[in-house]
């Protein structure tokens, strides 16, 4: 049921605000009733009845864990695990079990000792610089390619006996859709909409699979995961340039490394490894499901109950999570070349779930996005730099990120983009946001709160992520709090967060030589001196064929010789390069009668 | 760990519940668990499809009106949708008609400048989204029930007297020529737009690539004539979903339609006229994947083998990890994370077979073989009952998921009238579905799909490519006689071909 309340500061805010314009929506707070139940053996459930969407349940649990829960060596595991899981178990995907509890026994025999060599051999190998990759299989040893082929024979072998994807089949062939699941930094989700009378069936499955998975096809798998790293990282324009800046940006924090892992580490997993974090991470102690739609709560409890209450509590305790991330000390930089829009990211650690400071940093987001909102009004429709531009906050359970991102337009540079960022920052921590324009963004807020709430689905992902990152109630307290934000707050932490060393930026340039219409000379420039001199030599050059006062370049041109005598050598190419710009520039400005100076 | 015992027990259960009725006190809360979800017992679930004439009323003006109503949150969505597109482009100003939809949305009314429309719209927090696709165009609104009468009345006005404001066009402008200039950054858009060059030749509007000079030379009064034509009463059909009264929103829409002339009425969108060339094609990228498209043209709708199809595509390649190309590229190569095949319908014309995967460059041979195998595969054997089975339940127990929500009930039944879908269609879809036998499906894989026919598109690095893969199970030698045709790289404003790289 939902019922909606109209939250007393929010409504007094719409008054105040009703008075400066026309009707203001109102701000009222939908609230959400989830019924939370508890297994003896610790597993939590969130049941959320609706019937807006007949006949349809969507139906989810997650397990607590990310690559946050990660350590160096198994970096990628917990997203590794969600493939794992659709692989069947002793009952699911296979003919025979015992059969095929020979074959991972076999196989994992051969894998070891190739392993060895692998991490033993050819690691020397490649540090001796005897071989460029220790992975690659062209570089193999004799004993390893016939190790190697030992184990492709045991994987077709045990194909022979497979009832490959019987997961998906059986679902499938009973009328559910939409199976997936997702891994993030902080959660591995998995979901899947029932029709609402095989709500049992789910019960099964997933119980199923979590008493019973056998990590079948645990090496054939990365293969597939090594095809989705190339697919979402490597052959994307930005890919791997993002997945740098993010290990730049966090130091000492477990985000660090992406959530697909390290190439090396994605492929040395082993059995007991995978085996000793399902323990610690798949028990039903660290998991939640949650259930969306069309049902009664009384006739889908009892089958909960008698599915899950067959996990067992895990036999550790879940360790927490203890690496904080350290103060940043000086700014960091990074800057990529490649096919791309040149682009600027400047990112800021902010805060995690549910601090005090993320309700004005959302709202802050707000303030700055949008078509009416001021990234738009300055950069897109005013200074006419940016092709887009947007602030975002970045949320997670140990840690967050705000950040301003934009794509140039026309002749500008990313630096352009960035010193527009620094005066929009400038604004917002001298002056308080006026009031209409908080209302606003208030108002955007109150409206999406009903919106968000419209589909089984996507309610089942939003109570699943507030609650692993600390309670499904956030649904119902954030929007209030959101409301309560003064223009004070904003422009308190807008003073907090955002200081020089506090920043990490990203500039996007394209690889040189793809700009056709770029002086050569400066183009020669770019190659020897990296391409942030040549964005700043860039600049300089659009400044100066505004400039109109011939004598200020002299004066300029006089202070430039002063600076070549006392710089370093590797500089002096540049400076030379800019005097004759200006000399050039000035005989244009003679040439055209504007040569007398005042 | 589930005990043998249990598993013993549980044939006695399913005997239970199928005598009693269905709930806890039917089945005691005992541990029996069956042992295969197969054996579980499940109540029926009766679902009919609703019915168009139960959602329909027309307007004073003859337009179409599709209502559903729902009280769950004080929302109302309004869509308005008309036939036109992108195939009414004249053919040096390509571009006309996506710049029209975002002009109207961004370009403010003939009274009521862009920045105050604007910012009207996002203090009502209305949400409000114009577009002219290929064939249809839409304009949208979603906004609190509390403000509807004032963010309507700023909709209509916007929807029927755009101002199209100059400072808005421009900015609009630069922003489509920034985006133009990263046409061939990324493989996804560079494969699509050769494919469909591939497909439709190059004077069809499936294929067109606006340049920079056209986008150049599009004016207001450009705009404003497309406008015109596309946008009247008499090319309209009207969705509205959300908590609202029907009497009284049919008496809203009859008075934001009031004075507003129907015009003339607007063609259908023209056939391809082109033939597809079979052979493989290739894109130089850098980049460590190839991505492959292989493919041929589909059939139109209403084709008496259309229901055959889905069931064969969906086994073939259509039906996620239920399909054999996903099992066989994914599951038992490790060659791809996605891998697939989709044959559409088009409403107008024939729409198109294509089987996709993407693979790093030494195998791109060996899955593309695998591809190539099972499509063999499927003409020459009946699928097993097993499949046949799961691909038609899969189509006949998601069937309701269609009608889940009131918004997918308003569009499924505005796209039916505008492409002319058959009223008994979806009443019947069942039924058709369960009519479907093995035979059927190796007779329209036989009938419509010939590898000899088809096109093998592949973005990424030829020369890695071609070689195939290090164990020699593939090379790009067995396709097409090894001939392969290099498409250029083309200029991204001009679209003109650029000399190939050295």
């Amino acid at each position: 049921m939902i019922r909606s309340i109209v939250s007393a500061l929010a409504a007094a805010a719409c008054v105040a605000a009703a008075a400066i314009v026309s009707p203001a929506p109102p701000c009222a707070a939908q609230q959400l009733d989830v019924q939370e139940f508890t297994l003896d053996n610790g597993m939590k459930f969130l049941l959320y009845p609706r019937t807006e969407e007949p006949n349809i349940i969507a139906a989810g649990w997650l397990a607590k864990v990310g690559s946050v829960n990660e350590r160096p060596g198994i970096t990628g595991i917990s997203h590794f695990f969600e493939h794992m899981m659709f692989k069947g178990t002793n009952t699911i995907g296979t003919k025979d079990a015992a059969k095929d509890k020979e074959f991972r026994a076999k196989q994992k025999a051969v894998r070891d000792e190739l392993m060895k060599l692998q991490l033993g051999e050819q690691y020397k190998r490649y540090k001796a610089g005897e071989i460029d990759d220790p992975w690659n299989p062209a570089n193999d040893t004799p004993k390893m390619r016939e190790l190697r082929g030992e184990l492709a024979k045991l994987m077709r072998e045990q194909l022979d006996i497979t009832q490959k994807n019987e997961f998906d089949r059986v679902y499938t062939s009973m009328g559910a859709s939409g199976m997936n699941a997702f891994t993030s930094e902080d959660v591995t989700f998995y979901f899947i909409n029932v029709p609402a009378n095989k709500f049992e069936l789910w019960a099964w499955m997933e119980s199923d699979r979590l008493t019973n998975s056998v990590f079948r096809e645990f090496y054939a798998e990365r293969d597939v995961v090594h095809e989705e790293r190339r697919l979402r990282t490597e052959s994307t324009p930005t890919g791997v340039f993002q997945e740098q800046f993010e290990a730049m940006f966090w130091m000492s924090s477990p985000y660090h490394w992406p959530v697909i892992g390290w190439t090396s580490d994605l492929n040395s997993y082993t059995m007991e490894q995978a085996a000793d974090y399902y323990d610690i991470y798949y028990r039903p102690n660290n998991l939640v499901g949650v259930i969306v739609g069309d049902f009664r709560p009384e006739e889908i409890k009892p089958l909960i109950s008698r599915y899950f209450s067959r996990l067992e509590r895990g036999p550790r305790e879940v360790p927490p999570v203890v690496t904080l991330e350290m103060p940043q000390m000086a700014e960091q930089r990074m800057n990529a070349e490649g096919d791309f829009q040149p682009q600027i990211e400047v990112r800021y650690k902010a805060v995690p779930f549910r601090h005090a400071d993320s309700y004005p940093l959302e709202v802050m987001a707000q303030v700055l996005n949008g078509r009416t909102g001021r990234l738009y009004k300055t950069m897109i429709d005013g200074k006419k730099i940016a092709s887009s531009a947007r602030a975002s906050l970045d949320i997670r359970k140990y840690g967050g990120a705000f950040s301003f991102e934009a794509e140039t337009k026309g002749e500008a540079s990313p630096a352009d983009l960035e010193n527009a960022w620094y005066e929009e920052l400038a604004r917002l921590q001298k002056e308080p946001v006026p009031e209409q324009e908080l209302q606003k963004v208030k108002n955007q807020f109150a409206a999406n709160t009903y919106r968000r709430l419209t589909s089984n689905f996507f309610i089942m992902v939003q109570l699943g992520m507030a609650e692993n990152m600390g309670g499904w109630q956030e649904l119902n307290d954030g929007p209030r709090k959101i409301q309560a934000v003064t223009a004070a707050d904003v422009q308190r932490v807008a003073n907090r967060y955002f200081d020089r060393k506090n920043r990490s930026v990203a500039t996007y340039v394209r690889a040189s030589g793809t700009d056709s219409k770029e002086d050569p000379e400066l183009a020669k420039l770019g190659e020897t001196m990296g391409p942030m001199v040549k964005q700043g030599i860039k600049r300089q050059l659009a400044q100066l064929a505004k400039e109109t006062d011939a004598g200020k370049l002299r004066q300029g041109l006089a202070q430039m010789e002063e600076r070549k005598a006392q710089a370093p050598a590797q500089m002096q190419p540049v400076l030379e390069y800019m005097a004759k710009k200006v000399q050039e520039r000035i005989a244009e400005l003679e040439k055209s009668g504007k040569g007398g100076g005042q | 760990m589930i005990g043998s015992v249990r598993r013993v027990a549980v044939g006695l259960v399913a005997a239970v519940s199928l005598s009693g009725a269905w709930g806890a006190s039917a089945r005691p809360a005992s541990s029996d668990i069956p042992a295969r979800p197969e054996k579980i017992e499940f109540r029926p679930l009766r679902f009919e499809p609703p019915k168009a004439a139960d959602f329909r009323s027309v307007l004073s003006t003859g337009t179409p009106v599709y209502m559903a109503q729902s009280k769950e949150v004080p929302l109302v969505t309004v869509i308005f949708t008309f036939r036109g597109g992108s195939y009414l482009n004249p053919k040096d100003k390509l571009g006309l008609a996506s710049m029209t939809g975002a002009l109207m949305r961004r370009g403010g009314t003939v009274s009521v400048p862009a920045q105050d429309l604007d910012e009207k719209f996002d203090f009502l927090a209305a949400q409000v989204n114009t577009s002219i696709g290929e064939a249809s165009a839409t304009a949208s609104i979603n906004c609190l029930k509390s403000n509807f009468d004032e963010a309507f009345g700023l909709f209509v006005d916007m929807v029927r007297n755009p101002g199209f404001q100059s400072d808005k066009t421009e900015v609009y402008r630069a922003e489509v020529l920034e985006q133009m200039k990263q046409r061939n950054d990324n493989a996804d858009g560079l494969l699509n737009r050769e494919w469909s060059r591939l497909l439709y030749g190059e004077d069809h509007f499936e294929s067109a690539v606006p340049t920079k000079a056209m986008v150049e030379s599009i004016t207001q009064a450009d705009m404003q004539a497309f406008h015109r034509r596309i946008f009247h009463p008499g090319n309209l059909i009207i969705g509205v979903v959300g908590d609202f009264e029907p009497a009284d929103m049919k008496a809203r829409l009859e008075k934001a339609l009031s004075g507003w002339a129907a015009g003339e009425k607007i063609p259908l969108p023209p056939a391809p006229t082109h033939e597809l060339k079979p052979g493989v094609y290739a894109v130089e990228k850098d980049i460590p994947q190839g991505k492959v498209y292989i493919g041929m043209r589909g059939l139109k709708r209403g084709d008496p083998d259309e229901i055959a199809i889905d069931v064969m595509n969906d086994i073939l390649g259509g039906g996620g990890f239920t399909s054999r190309i996903m099992n066989r590229v994914r599951t038992e190569g490790g060659l791809a994370y996605s891998a697939g095949s989709r044959f559409s319908f088009g409403p107008y014309y024939p729409g198109e077979f294509r089987a996709l995967f993407q693979s790093k460059s030494s195998t791109v041979a060996l899955a593309a073989k695998y591809v190539f195998d099972e499509v063999a595969a499927i003409q020459s054997k009946p699928v097993s009952a097993e499949e046949l089975e799961t691909a038609k339940n899969q189509f006949i127990d998601t069937f309701p998921r269609r009608f889940e929500s009131k918004r997918g009930i308003v569009s499924t039944f505005i796209d039916d009238e505008w492409t002319g879908r058959p009223a008994d269609w979806w009443a019947t879809y069942r039924d058709k579905v369960r009519a479907v036998t093995a035979e059927d499906v190796q007779r329209v894989a036989k009938k419509h799909l010939d590898p000899a026919k088809m096109a093998f598109l592949i973005v990424g690095r030829w020369d890695e490519i071609a070689k195939g893969d290090v164990d020699g199970k593939a090379s790009m030698k067995e396709f097409f006689g090894g001939q392969v045709t290099k498409l250029p790289l083309r200029d991204p404003m001009t679209q003109q071909p650029l000399p190939a790289k050295q």
